[in-house]
């Protein structure tokens, strides 16, 4: 029984009670609030005292969004350098990105625009960015005023926020807003241009269906 | 957009030593004493192919090597080299400086060697990933098969049919309209409207519909095809291939499930057997002989023991083999990691299957009889037949099963795990109609179904995993019990093979155009309610006459028209009632006209109808006036009058019930429909009611429709 009642607390990884799995990546520099963040989202826990995280890891949640369940898997990377060859390699499947820098750590905001390269270079080119500047709780030792966080997202075409894992301000924001991109995208994707859809299916299976039905020519 | 990962891949690495990166075994190899680039810079990292990549790689994309090459391995391997071949090709198409990359590859030397620990860490994240990628495949399998069924079940040409069900379109048939993705017309009840992106109403067939959702659902609208996934279909053609391979054995045909009609024999089995209530085959008490007769002879050679069971055992046993080698790999990183969360999956599948799941092929009447006692595995054990070839391979089944049964069961928990919108199971099926005779012959073969705790989110804390399936039939418009057949219970199992044949009798031409068979699939429970599992529906108009057509069909939801169906208005029958207020004699006449297109109740086809009727409020239950039964008709005429003594200003306290029963001999008597007219009425029965009081005197006869709903308690008298 205590293998089944660890089983039902782990609901959210085995749940398949959704309608859509998107993948979202969160990057930055290294001790920018990463991993605080998403334990903050995915758990609602916070932990003052800072662990590198080694390599990868990832987290799974469940939203609804209008009357949709949207699966979340969420991964957190190293920020560290040392990692990236591992984390570069999942920047390919994420639809979302959530970039994020530090306001106490100038340093931290200079690479934002490294990092961007990095999510054009890796990522699939419609992937959406949402630019997280974290730590705003900590006012005093603010070294990157929000306007320069404003206006470089404005320069990268990327939604921006302040937030605070620690404070848990705009944590759950950033996140539905970010599902709520991909949800547009996707529903643009699909609906508006359907010929992605019926010109894609030609290199599927799916055209194993009766002949007289035709394809849209795209 | 994967050939242009791949030809990036060539033109930045020309040195193609860059590519690779090792698999999970070699990588916990090497990352155990051989750090990395620096302290064995001579270590060539052993080539691997994509392939391999791609079976821990957690987002299934091609090209991901790409990404996890070069800084790891690739500019470690030379550590004079700042940055590579390929971060300078990048730097230059974006533009950036790379100094700031060449401090940073310095440092990266620095720190580059993944220590064991870490390496055990990614791993089993990956490996994490990799678990919830595979379900996700699954997923996708699913919604992929959906959507084909959907396709392979359209009928129609889509310029003069509805491409999907097939209904003439056009002036003189069904409105049509024009599924805006692929251009062919359809019905407006296959089509489904959709608002475009412009805010314009648009028309989509339900393929088309359905696709757009699977490229949602899937993840393609982003990756632009549709990604890796594993079709449940694979694992029913590994079946279906070694059925037929058995076929073909003449050892095992004799003992193969027979397809016949010996749907008579058959209820009776079941409804003695059942206590469900759904098992009042009414059917069965009409004309019986001729049916069993012709079953007699089979049904004996057959039941000389479960000899049954050896067509099934070993179709297990093979299957498990084919199975377990897909699963090989994934039983190979066990052993070489440590211990790994999905042991607890794995542990705990083993732990709620019973031993593999030995339906009965379910050919058998005999079997049928003493299936009540013995569990499943106990029936494996006695029913062998000894000495036989056929037994061996099945005791070597067997054998092989209980390692193998944990592998045996697994795809199914990923493949059958339900998502709301995909499958609930399928079931095989076939249908005939037989004109001459009026008679449709369902043969339901076999389903195979989800884990039950996956259906609703059940705790699989107290059961075992498995069903008590049983398939129950209906036609609908229309809910009388002479509609209802249903197969016999298979214990415990998942994938059931009922292989009976249930007819209906007295359909007509009309009811083939008009009716809807519908059949679901339930689990039988002796504890709780009978659980539905899931359902599908085939409008007869569908079959041609006298010609089999089989279904393979993806179950689904109880869908909510039902309930609309079983109560659906007309399918009770119509009443005629003349109403009459007599100021000379004081009193409301009623008057009991005829009944027509009543409801079947009897297994006959017919029903023996009576009326009654009450006034009501009723304070000395003196108000029930019966009229005389009509025998074995739908269409009966009474023309009987019954006379209330009432005042008139009383009137329009009161309320006329009027119900109408089927006659039967030694039971009790059963609603057919009823009809309440009254001040608290509405539509027509109000304004029959309100006509009556406005014009005295004056005899007024309408039709009203019976509902099935008792108009109030105390009916049942």
């Amino acid at each position: 029984m205590a293998k089944a009642d660890q089983r039902f607390g782990q609901r959210d990884g085995s749940d398949q009670n959704f309608d859509y799995m998107f993948k979202l990546l969160i990057i930055g520099n290294s001790s920018v609030g990463k991993t605080s963040f998403l334990f903050r989202y995915a758990d609602d826990t916070f932990n003052n005292s800072f662990v590198s995280t080694v390599g990868i890891d990832f987290k799974v949640k469940t939203v609804y969004r209008n009357d949709k369940r949207v699966k979340l898997q969420i991964w957190d990377t190293a920020g560290q350098e040392r990692y990236r060859t591992i984390t570069t390699a999942y920047y390919r499947g994420a639809m979302g990105f959530i970039l994020m820098y530090d306001i106490t750590n100038e340093e931290s905001f200079n690479a934002v625009q490294d990092w961007a390269t990095q999510i054009k270079t890796y990522s699939w080119d419609n992937a959406q960015v949402i630019l997280a500047g974290n730590k705003c709780d900590m006012d005093d030792e603010r070294v990157v005023p929000p306007e320069k966080g404003r206006h470089l997202a404005e320069q990268l075409g990327f939604e921006y926020y302040e937030t605070s894992a620690k404070e848990n301000i705009n944590v759950r924001q950033v996140f539905e807003r970010l599902v709520d991109i991909i949800c547009v995208k996707m529903s643009e994707r699909v609906d508006t241009d359907p010929a992605i859809v019926t010109g894609g299916a030609k290199n599927t299976r799916l055209t194993d269906k009766p002949p007289q039905l035709p394809q849209n020519c795209c | 957009m994967r050939e242009r990962g791949r030809q990036r891949l060539r033109s930045s690495n020309s040195d193609s030593r860059l590519v690779e990166i090792p698999d999970e075994h070699s990588l916990a190899i090497h990352g155990r004493g051989v750090h990395l680039p620096q302290t064995a810079p001579t270590v060539v990292q052993p080539p691997l192919t994509g392939e391999k990549l791609y079976r821990f790689s957690t987002l299934e994309l091609p090209d991901l090597p790409v990404a996890m090459t070069d800084t790891m391995f690739g500019s470690g391997n030379d550590q004079w080299i700042c940055p590579n071949d390929r971060q300078l090709a990048l730097r230059a198409k974006l533009q950036t400086g790379w100094s700031v990359h060449t401090y940073q590859t310095e440092r990266q030397r620095k720190s580059q060697s993944l220590q064991k620990q870490e390496l055990d860490i990614i791993l089993s994240v990956i490996r994490r990933a990799e678990q919830l990628d595979q379900v996700e495949q699954h997923r996708i399998g699913r919604l992929v098969e959906r959507l084909e069924n959907m396709c392979r079940s359209a009928v129609g040409n889509g310029l003069s049919q509805c491409l999907l069900c097939g209904e003439v379109l056009g002036l003189l048939g069904a409105p049509s309209v024009l599924c805006q993705d692929c251009s062919k017309k359809v019905c407006t009840k296959c089509g489904v409207e959709t608002v475009s992106s412009q805010r314009r109403l648009q028309w989509l067939c339900k393929i088309c519909s359905e696709r757009r959702e699977v490229w949602k659902r899937s993840g393609a609208w982003f990756y632009k095809a549709l990604p890796k996934h594993v079709r449940p279909m694979k694992e029913r053609a590994i079946e279906s291939r070694m059925s037929t391979e058995e076929r073909s054995d003449p050892k095992i045909a004799r003992s193969l499930p027979v397809n016949f009609t010996y749907k008579w024999a058959q209820s009776k089995v079941v409804s003695s057997e059942s206590e469900d209530s759904d098992s009042e085959v009414s059917v069965c008490s009409g004309e019986p002989k001729a049916f069993t007769s012709d079953f007699q002879p089979r049904r004996g050679s057959e039941s000389s023991g479960g000899s049954s069971l050896a067509p099934v055992q070993p179709s297990i046993s093979l299957s498990l083999a084919v199975l377990s080698e897909s699963h090989s790999s994934l039983a190979s990183e066990h052993s070489s990691l440590p211990p790994a969360p999905e042991d607890e999956d794995t542990d705990h599948s083993r732990l709620s299957h019973t031993p593999p799941a030995l339906s009965r092929t379910g050919s058998l009447r005999s079997s049928a009889a003493s299936q009540q006692s013995d569990g499943p595995a106990a029936a494996a054990a006695g029913d062998q037949p000894p000495g036989d070839e056929d037994l061996d391979r099945a005791f070597a089944g067997g054998a092989t099963a209980p390692p193998a049964s944990k592998r045996d069961e697994e795809p199914d928990v990923e493949g059958y795990d339900s998502d709301d919108s995909t499958t609930l199971g399928t079931l095989d099926f076939s249908l005939l109609y037989d004109q001459e005779n009026n008679a449709l012959h369902c043969t339901i073969n076999k389903a195979k179904l989800p884990i039950p705790r996956y259906r609703k989110g059940l705790k699989p804390m107290d059961h075992n995993g498995l069903s008590d399936p049983y398939v129950k039939l209906h036609l609908l418009p229309g809910a009388s019990k002479a509609n209802k057949l249903r197969t016999k219970t298979l214990r415990n199992t998942l994938n059931p093979v009922w292989s009976e044949t249930l007819t209906y009798y007295g359909i007509t031409d009309e009811d083939m155009v008009r009716k809807t068979l519908r059949i679901s699939v339930c689990d039988e429970d002796k504890f709780r309610h009978n659980e539905f599992i899931g359902e599908t529906r085939i409008p007869l108009k569908k079959l041609k006459p006298n010609q089999t057509k089989n279904f393979y069909n993806c179950l689904e939801k109880q869908l909510p028209i039902d309930k609309t169906d079983d109560k659906s208005l007309e399918e009770r029958g119509r009443i005629m009632i003349s109403l009459k207020y007599s100021s000379q004699k004081s009193a409301l006449v009623v008057g009991i006209v005829r009944c027509a297109h009543l409801a079947a109740m009897d297994a006959n086809g017919f029903s023996d109808p009576y009326v009654k009727t009450y006034l009501k409020p009723d304070e000395n239950k003196k108000s029930k006036h019966k009229t005389a039964v009509k025998k074995k008709t739908l269409n009966p005429e009474f023309n009987e009058e019954f006379f209330y003594d009432i005042k008139y200003a009383d009137l329009t306290k009161k309320t006329l019930e009027v119900t109408v029963w089927d006659y039967d001999i030694g039971k009790s008597n059963d609603f057919i429909g009823g009809v309440s007219l009254g001040i608290n009425a509405n539509g027509e029965r109000l304004k029959h009611w309100f006509d009556c009081l406005k014009n005295k005197d004056k005899k007024i006869e309408r039709w009203h429709t019976l509902t099935n709903e008792l108009p109030g308690s105390g009916m049942n008298d």
